[in-house]
């Protein structure tokens, strides 16, 4: 398929990338060439073939209801975080 | 025309697990602080991954159960994409390809029947509090886990729409698996309203109605979506197909953000959690642990308590259990008790978490019988079975400590009349009686209570009465 | 690895280390070296040796932290602007089970941003340089590991490998590197790339070193519920018992280097003469492997990435006057082209429309590979091949060639997606003096007696 540069804009925008009007030219080149790589998949028959999304074979991995204290608390998160106020996340606003 | 309004309703349900689906933080995160009940793998850092709480999977079978709905035997978890501050992983962790939950209905008083579709766990989201120039975010509720119930578009009016959320909210309460606390949001609806003309084989367009927390608000919403599609429709134009808000005091719905394009959210299968696999003794063993449902009780208690009252004490799976353990010829007179003393005082939040024992109930039910309570009298008593002073040493104790029981002692009785009808301030009225005033009895059975200190048995000492002044 | 003998103190190994490393600093192998920590814990481990006290299979033992593994000493930084200034208050449980045994870190090492690209040049702080050659790539994504170990820096270096990337650089600077069966070790507290791929690894200079990190770092992780209880431990006394030894057909043609294909036949000749059977393997679907994996890998990396916002933690855009261009500006400025065409490719796949075309197809894509390993492995018990079609190539050559780049892991990939384990191990060099490598891949859980075999090609 072609990758034109609206399709370009809209995976930045669904990637939530500003890009330069240069990146998306290098982009949609390397993205055309990509594309038609992964395209040649076509060529495989996969009628009737079951999909595989993970390569582990057990099931039913979960893990008891009860509190556990964790490695970092509040504080040690919020300290990583540029701006903090009242205990809780800020940004800016949405517009 | 006539336009025929379809609904389908998608509910949110949070659930009462002790720790959050995918960390091992507390989930009850009312009234504490902001960001206190968050684990680095809530908060999203690099290189967390999830780990499942297996009681919500266990949760999951009691909702699906209590809905009549097919368990799926295999299910698995997919990642759904967006960015928002209140989403730190940058998708939610949902079930979009196999959900745990499949087909079944609820049936709802009025017999009527509303298929679900299916319905699934995920990961709740965060809040996000908006001032002027910047937004705060509390990550507490982040992945608070959430069985989301998706109806079939089986509803035709509002209030059947407030029916359907109603029954739906007794349901997961009677399975156990929400605190059903509405005001905080432990259950939310989005209203998929359309119309179409009577006789149409198509739906119309629907609109959204995102986030309603009440049934009320569910069931104005959608009488006024209705309204508003039928103007619209009345004036020959479209409906738009959008995502509306509603505001409780406005009485109103209005468009919310609408982007052009609908959003994609990219749905991919959840590499970090193996699927779930439950065989079918696994599942019934898990669902032998539900309760009796309202409809059990409808089918058990309608021939007893009046239909109204009925579906009045139904919100209270506590109560209803408790009545199901009581001798069936008391259950009229308790459950009166119930309505009467705790649901019209509305005390039932604190009263109602801690019930008497039965053969208390019981106890006081057979003395009601026995007419050895005045009305006043057992509902004192009964208000005392809840007193953890008091509740345990039975009905009958607590009743002869306060004085209340009634004296049904016919011989007593006559002793105490003969004295009352002896005194002179009782001779006046004892000749208008004879002379046809029949109203007067009413006095001298208060003279003979007072006698009594109150222990008297009004009916009786009135039958002694009228025997008397023959 | 031992210093159980107590002639060398770890204070001194770790000086040494630290020494060396600082020698080799123009190779650009470290974006942390944590001298002051190092020396300190070198010192405990000292002090409990004279107190006679229990101090690990690997006390003293100096190695190499690949910088996307989550620790509290220094920044985490996948060797990605976004992730600056991350100071991790978490630790991979990996990285917990290497000390806990008195492994000591004396620092970081570069990568490909996030681990995407096969030279380690697509790092926010530049190359690193290949150990016998400073004109040619370290491969990637773990090239400074890779390079560590290869100038003898550190004894051990840890790797992830999603597609590769632990065993291409081994190949490139002559050392093992060993990509487990999927879910052997724990990936808590590592930096996400590709999670149904991803695996932990290490580089070393012998099987037998290779051998005791993995029975140190391998089971199940309550924190990762991809994880398989240990059974690499549990075989502790299950004998490496291989008989036949497969090679795949297509792989021996123009396009793979003739030193490797020599290098290739050399071994196969010695394990006939030790008695081995060579197996000839016809695997049709391996050559769609790479496809499948540029359509399942940068799709699982675009979700991963997404939480790199710059909301919570790592570095912030100075324009992000509100929530939109925190997010467009952040994420535009943080990530590395690589990253940017990745995260758009997956988010590509998974898009409305093309999600049955290209992500479902490759999953079932993937079904087959698996499948063909496992039918490969009913006629021989291991596999021995190339790592990748080419030696450590010129710095710059594949740059702007993403295709290019990505053919890099068209012998490698294939294992990831059928979660099977390979080892990189050296095998000879070539005419120009370029290390020359191999792997030897065997069915899940072989990977114990995978390592044991790999004594014979030593």
């Amino acid at each position: 398929m072609d990758i034109k540069r609206e399709d370009i804009v809209h995976l930045a925008d669904l990637s939530n990338f500003s890009l330069s009007d240069a990146e998306i030219g290098n982009l949609s080149k390397n993205l055309q060439d990509i594309i038609k790589y992964i395209s040649q998949l076509d060529e495989l028959n996969t009628d009737s073939v079951e999909p595989t999304y993970q390569v582990f074979e057990m099931e039913n991995v979960w893990r008891d209801d009860e509190i556990v204290e964790q490695e970092a608390n509040r504080e040690a998160l919020l300290t990583l975080t540029k701006e903090e106020k009242d205990n809780q996340i800020k940004v800016p606003k949405v517009l | 025309m006539r336009y025929i309004p379809t609904i389908g309703i998608e509910c949110h349900v949070q659930l009462c697990t002790k720790t959050k689906l995918f960390s091992e933080v507390d989930n009850d995160a009312r009234g504490k602080e902001p960001n206190s009940c968050v684990s680095p793998v809530d908060y999203a850092l690099p290189g967390m991954l999830p780990r499942l709480n297996g009681t919500a999977v266990k949760f999951a079978i009691l909702a699906g159960r209590a809905m009549n709905c097919e368990i799926n035997a295999y299910s698995r978890f997919d990642r759904k994409h967006y960015f928002y501050p209140d989403s730190p992983k940058g998708y939610q962790i949902t079930q979009f390809y196999q959900p745990i939950i499949g087909a079944g209905y609820v049936e709802l008083p009025s017999g009527n029947k509303i298929r679900i579709e299916h319905a699934h766990l995920e990961g709740d989201a965060g809040k996000l509090t908006h001032f002027d120039n910047y937004s705060l975010v509390d990550l507490n509720r982040v992945d608070t886990p959430l069985i989301e119930i998706v109806s079939m578009p089986d509803i035709h009016s509002a209030k059947e729409a407030h029916d359907y959320c109603k029954e739906l909210w007794r349901l997961m309460c009677y399975a156990g698996v929400t605190n059903g606390d509405l005001y905080n949001g432990n259950m939310r609806f989005d209203v998929n309203t359309s119309l179409a003309p009577e006789g149409s084989k198509t739906l119309g367009t629907r609109t959204e109605i995102k986030n309603l927390n009440s049934f009320r608000s569910v069931e104005r919403a959608a009488e006024y979506e209705i309204a508003r599609q039928t103007k619209v429709l009345e004036a020959g134009e479209k409906v738009i197909q959008q995502t509306l808000g509603w505001s409780d005091a406005t009485g109103k719905t209005s468009p919310q953000r609408s982007k052009e394009v609908a959003a994609d959210y990219r749905y991919m299968p959840e590499p970090d959690l193996p699927p779930i696999r439950l065989s079918s003794e696994f599942i019934e063993a898990e669902s032998a642990k539900l309760p009796l449902m309202p409809n059990n009780y409808r089918a058990l208690f309608h021939e007893i308590i009046k239909p109204d009252t009925l579906e009045v004490l139904l919100d209270y799976p506590e109560l209803m259990h408790k009545l199901n353990e009581i001798n069936k010829e008391y259950v009229k007179s308790i459950s009166n008790l119930f309505t009467s003393v705790l649901l019209a005082e509305e005390k039932s939040a604190e009263y109602l978490n801690d019930l008497p024992a039965a053969k208390d109930l019981e106890e006081l039910a057979e003395m009601n019988a026995k007419k050895e309570l005045s009305s006043t009298a057992a509902k004192e008593v009964f208000l005392r079975l809840f007193d953890p002073q008091m509740k345990g040493r039975g009905a009958k104790t607590i009743a002869k400590e306060l004085g209340l029981i009634q004296e049904n002692d016919l011989g007593a009785l006559e002793e105490i009349v003969d004295a009352v009808l002896a005194k002179p301030e009782t001779q006046k009225a004892q000749d208008d009686f004879r002379n046809g005033e029949e109203k007067v009895i009413g006095f001298l059975v208060g003279q003979v209570m007072k006698e009594s200190h109150g222990k008297a048995n009004p009916s009786a000492v009135q039958e002694i009465l009228r025997k008397k002044l023959a | 690895m031992k210093i159980a003998n107590k002639k060398v103190t770890a204070e001194r190994l770790v000086k040494d280390a630290l020494e060396k490393a600082k020698h080799f600093a123009d190779y650009n192998i470290f974006t942390f070296l944590d001298e002051e920590g190092a020396i300190k814990r070198a010192r405990e481990i000292d002090e409990k040796i004279a107190r006679g006290e229990d101090v690990g299979r690997l006390a003293g033992v100096p190695y190499a932290l690949k910088d996307n593994f989550l620790s509290e000493n220094g920044e985490t930084t996948a060797s990605a602007h976004i992730l600056e200034g991350f100071k991790s208050p978490v630790t991979a449980t990996a990285v917990e089970k290497l000390e806990a045994e008195g492994a000591i870190m004396i620092g970081r090492t570069n990568l490909d941003a996030f681990a995407h690209g096969s030279s380690t040049e697509n790092s926010y702080y530049g190359p690193t340089l290949n150990a016998f050659d400073k004109g040619r790539v370290a491969g990637g994504s773990s090239g400074g590991s890779a390079v560590a170990v290869a100038l003898d820096i550190v004894e051990f270096a840890t790797g992830t490998d999603t597609g590769g990337s632990i065993r291409q650089p081994a190949s490139f600077n002559g050392i093992y590197g060993f990509k487990p069966t999927y879910g052997t070790v724990s990936r808590y507290g590592v930096v996400a790339m590709a999670s149904s791929l991803d695996c932990i690894g290490f580089f070393t200079k012998t099987p037998e070193d290779m051998n005791l990190l993995m029975e140190v770092a391998s089971g199940q992780d309550p924190k990762d519920m991809t994880t398989l209880p240990d059974f690499y431990n549990a075989d502790a006394t299950k004998k490496n018992s291989a008989t036949r030894i497969g090679v795949i057909k297509d792989f021996d043609n123009e396009a793979v280097d003739a030193n490797i294909r020599e290098a290739l036949k050399a071994k196969c000749k010695i394990l006939k003469e030790k008695g081995f059977e060579i197996v000839e393997l016809d695997m049709p679907t391996l050559k769609y492997a790479l496809a499948a994996y540029y359509i399942i890998q940068p799709a699982e990396v675009a979700s991963n990435l997404s939480r790199h916002d710059g909301v919570r933690y790592g570095f912030r855009s100075d324009d992000s006057s509100n929530l939109e261009n925190l997010y467009e500006n952040t994420r535009n400025e943080g990530f590395m082209s690589e990253n940017k065409r990745r995260i758009m490719i997956g988010n590509f796949v998974l898009s409305s429309g093309f999600y049955d075309a290209y992500f479902l197809k490759a999953a079932k894509a993937r079904t087959l590979i698996v499948k063909e390993y496992e039918e490969a492995f009913k006629k021989c018990d291991y596999i021995l091949t190339p790592v990748s079609p080419n030696l450590a190539f010129k710095l710059g050559e594949k740059v702007n060639d993403p295709v290019a780049m990505y053919l890099e892991d068209l012998m490698s990939v294939s294992l990831n997606l059928a979660g099977v384990p390979g080892l990189a191990i050296p095998a000879g060099m070539s005419g120009e003096g370029l290390p020359v490598g191999l792997q030897i891949v065997g069915p899940r859980r072989s990977d114990r007696q995978l390592i044991e075999f790999a004594k014979e090609l030593a």
